[in-house]
């Protein structure tokens, strides 16, 4: 009856996504003590924030089947949102610095730039794709992805028409001495921005997995037909999904402000990026894309570190060649899909 | 008259199926809908759930039009359809599966009811509570598909091919489960491949031929029909 296997708690290391964080986990601890330790905090800053990003990207392709490359546009309106809230913000506080926002000035901004981000993901779904959805589902992943790359291209027009093309940013957010870990300097923002990244993630896990909305949106995602049997009406949930990944997708953007200043074309860099997460982790897998964005933030880290700041897109983008051709579901393809319902 | 169907057409883009096709269930009837492959047993159960948009034609559910309803609308009235296809969430677990089929309801003490009643009805399904739906053997899915369905707390249970895909011995188990639910004042309509097993447990039969109601009746007296002897039991 009791058969003793001790390996088989090791047994996960031989899958394709053990090897993998394995792996980076591996080049993590070598390049942290080896160039020291900024290579940990800038993987963990970027790879939070990314994992927003890909957690939107994911869930769309999840649910609603949209190969999104407009999703970046909406990082852009984040950051927009961002710089012309917080700067007032900033003016006032510099005049009054007493005043209680100058704590929660940051906040204020991080949640309008969400609010306007959902209300952009609805209009979005309202205007474009309930539009083609009504039209015909024929052909769907190849008209919607046409139609997600046109409104990309509108949207990068239209940040260019109304606020111009300059770079929109800020200094900071939080002031004040950088934090101090072991001899290690890291900005208050850059702590916040991690910080955020990581009860944002969470508050998301909990909501999918435990709230009878949240277990509405991946019946959809597994069965469209299935959802319709028991009662779950599709309009409301598409939009839903549509304006949680947007608003994950702006509050990434927002916190980033620091980092990346808000101009057209700001959103490509992180759109870009969170594809190659998104074909590490398998298409609409969203816990993989959490996992995955650690590894390709930390691959980016790497490549600028060892290699040059000029190939910091090469590398990753070879890294994607050789996954498609080995291994086309994904690295968590089998394996790590579906944690999110487990 | 719990359902009454009144000369629907339906079908697939251009392809028509249902040519004129009325019935009636009533309140607690176990009702059979027979016929060969391809007559339109599913299309006329999609077209009461609301999966599939009538091309003309009413259905009253209770005496209110559910003609051209969307499928939320129709679960949320109090039908519950279990397709041939089952379609359940696959990546969840069984329990998880049950709640979403519960969707409708808002009351935690008559969720946490149903629950118990579908558990006492499929034991099996309590072993599995935590395993994910997806896998699953058949006779489990099937099994798993009616609970869901039972969830919602219906008033009427549309069922679609429930021996389809299963070993013999299962098939009973899901026939005799059905037979003890319609007991209990569950009114049900059954659609069926196996003929001879369905007119011996229903209590009425209507034949379905080409999109066309062929012959209605009691289920013992189709059962003995020359026709549906010749058509279906080869004798």
């Amino acid at each position: 009856m009791w058969k003793i296997e001790p390996l088989r708690i090791l047994n996960w290391t031989k899958s394709a996504a053990g090897i993998s964080i394995l792996l980076s986990v591996a080049a993590a601890v070598f390049a942290t003590l080896s160039r020291g330790p900024h290579v940990l905090v800038n993987t963990v800053v970027m790879g939070g924030m990314l994992a927003l990003v890909s957690m939107g990207l994911a869930l769309v392709f999840g649910v609603m089947n949209i190969p999104m490359f407009a999703h970046g546009e909406y990082f852009m309106i984040g950051t927009l949102v961002a710089y012309y809230v917080f700067t007032p913000i900033n003016a006032y506080v510099g005049t009054h610095p007493d005043s209680v926002l100058n704590a929660l000035g940051p906040l204020i901004t991080i949640v309008a730039a969400a609010g306007v981000g959902a209300l952009a993901g609805v209009a979005s779904e309202v205007l474009v794709f309930s539009q083609l959805r009504k039209r015909s589902r024929e052909n769907w992943v190849m008209n919607s992805f046409l139609l997600t790359v046109g409104l990309s291209v509108v949207l990068i027009n239209g940040h260019q028409l109304f606020f111009g093309a300059d770079f929109k940013g800020i200094v900071r957010f939080w002031g004040g001495a950088p934090f101090s870990i072991l001899d290690v300097f890291i900005s208050r923002d850059r702590a916040m921005a991690f910080f955020l990244a990581t009860v944002v993630v969470m508050v998301f896990w909990v909501f999918m997995t435990y709230t009878r909305t949240g277990r509405a949106i991946r019946a959809v995602s597994q069965d469209e037909t299935g959802a319709l049997m028991v009662g779950i009406g599709l309009n409301a949930i598409l939009m839903l999904t549509m304006a949680i990944s947007c608003a994950l997708a702006a509050v990434a953007g927002a916190s980033l402000l620091f980092m990346f200043p808000s101009y057209p074309s700001v959103g490509l860099e992180p759109l870009y990026m969170a594809w190659f997460v998104v074909i590490i982790a398998g298409l609409g897998n969203v816990l993989g894309a959490v996992v995955g964005a650690f590894i390709v933030s930390l691959l980016k880290v790497l490549t600028v570190e060892y290699i040059g700041s000029g190939w910091d897109f090469v590398v990753p983008s070879v890294l994607i060649i050789i996954i498609l051709v080995f291994k086309p579901s994904g690295l968590f393809g089998t394996e790590v899909r579906g944690v999110l319902d487990k | 008259m719990l359902l009454e169907v009144k000369n629907l057409n339906a079908g697939y883009g251009f392809l028509q199926i249902l040519r004129d096709v009325s019935l009636t269930v009533d309140e607690g009837e176990y009702v059979a809908l027979v016929g060969p492959n391809g007559a339109g047993k599913s299309t006329t159960l999609r077209t009461i759930a609301g999966l599939l948009r009538p091309m003309s034609g009413g259905i009253q559910f209770k005496g209110e039009s559910i003609n051209g309803l969307p499928g939320n609308k129709v679960a949320r009235k109090g039908i519950a359809y279990v397709s041939e296809a089952m379609n359940l969430f696959v990546n969840m677990t069984v329990q998880e599966n049950l709640f979403m089929g519960a969707y409708r309801l808002t009351d935690k003490r008559l969720i946490r009811e149903r629950l118990a009643f579908v558990y006492n009805l499929f034991p099996r399904l309590v072993e599995r509570k935590n395993q994910l739906a997806g896998t699953m053997s058949g006779g489990e899915r099937k099994m798993l598909a009616i609970g869901r369905g039972l969830m919602s707390n219906p008033q009427l249970l549309l069922v679609d091919e429930p021996s389809f895909g299963l070993a013999p011995q299962l098939t009973e188990t899901v026939f005799e489960r059905l037979g003890a639910l319609n007991k209990q004042g569950m009114t049900i309509m059954l659609v069926e491949q196996n003929v001879t097993k369905t007119l011996a447990v229903t209590d009425r039969g209507y034949v379905l031929e080409n999109g066309r109601i062929e012959l209605q009746g009691r289920s013992a007296d189709l059962a003995c029909d020359e026709h549906v002897r010749k058509v279906f039991l080869g004798v």
